[in-house]
């Protein structure tokens, strides 16, 4: 079991949001950024509210644990 | 490969730690080997410590000069993981040094190593070196493949 997400799909869909530009809006930096979308890193409860936050959709459509 | 600018700094305080203590720990266990007493010993442990921090120091400016990013959540997370895994280097190494005390033990295959002050005090060195190494390792383990 691991946690999945769709941030990379969500960027793109979002005008291509780089990575520094959502780094910055969730408050953590750019290599966490990658981290977390190449599954290598579980957010915090706190970062992952802020990602729903930045593309207004909720928390499960963005992370799924399978 | 991709290092990050906080990989670089840590491989390069790792090479530092493993080249300037590694040449000062040969000298030591060879200096223990001979029965004349290391009149040098306090003058090369306070060299090499300035070595270190002027070293660590230099390293550390160049990357600061670069890296405008702060610390976040993963990097004090992959800090904490690290420093556990140190702990129980130096806690491996702290025990068997107690022990090697109390028991005045003699199986160490070099002579003077527990038996005098100097070998005793190099012996703690050791064990936080390689604690502050496995620190390094366990840092650069974590931000390669990831703490989930």
């Amino acid at each position: 079991m691991r946690l999945h997400n769709t941030i990379r799909k969500l960027r793109f869909n979002a005008n291509e949001m780089s990575q520094q530009t959502l780094a910055e809006k969730i408050g953590v930096t750019r290599q966490t950024v990658i981290a977390i979308e190449k599954d290598k890193y579980s957010p915090s409860l706190e970062v992952a509210f802020k990602i729903a936050l930045v593309f207004d959709i909720p928390l499960e459509q963005i992370f799924s644990y399978e | 490969m991709n290092y990050s600018l906080k990989e670089k700094g840590l491989i390069a305080s790792l090479i530092i730690t493993l080249i300037v203590f590694g040449d000062y720990f040969i000298d030591v266990f060879r200096s223990l080997n001979s029965t004349e007493p290391n009149q040098n010993g306090l003058m090369n442990i306070i060299t090499v410590v300035i070595l270190i921090a002027v070293l660590e120091a230099i390293i550390h400016s160049i990357l600061a000069g670069v890296n405008d990013e702060v610390e976040d959540e993963r990097d004090k997370l992959i800090e904490r993981l690290s420093y556990r895994n140190a702990y129980w280097v130096l806690c491996v190494g702290a025990w068997f040094l107690i022990a090697q005390v109390f028991l005045d033990a003699t199986f160490m295959p070099i002579v003077g190593l527990t038996t005098t002050p100097f070998g005793l005090a190099n012996l703690i060195l050791f064990a936080f070196i390689l604690a502050e190494v496995i620190m390094f390792i366990t840092q650069l383990y974590y931000y390669r493949k990831g703490v989930v």
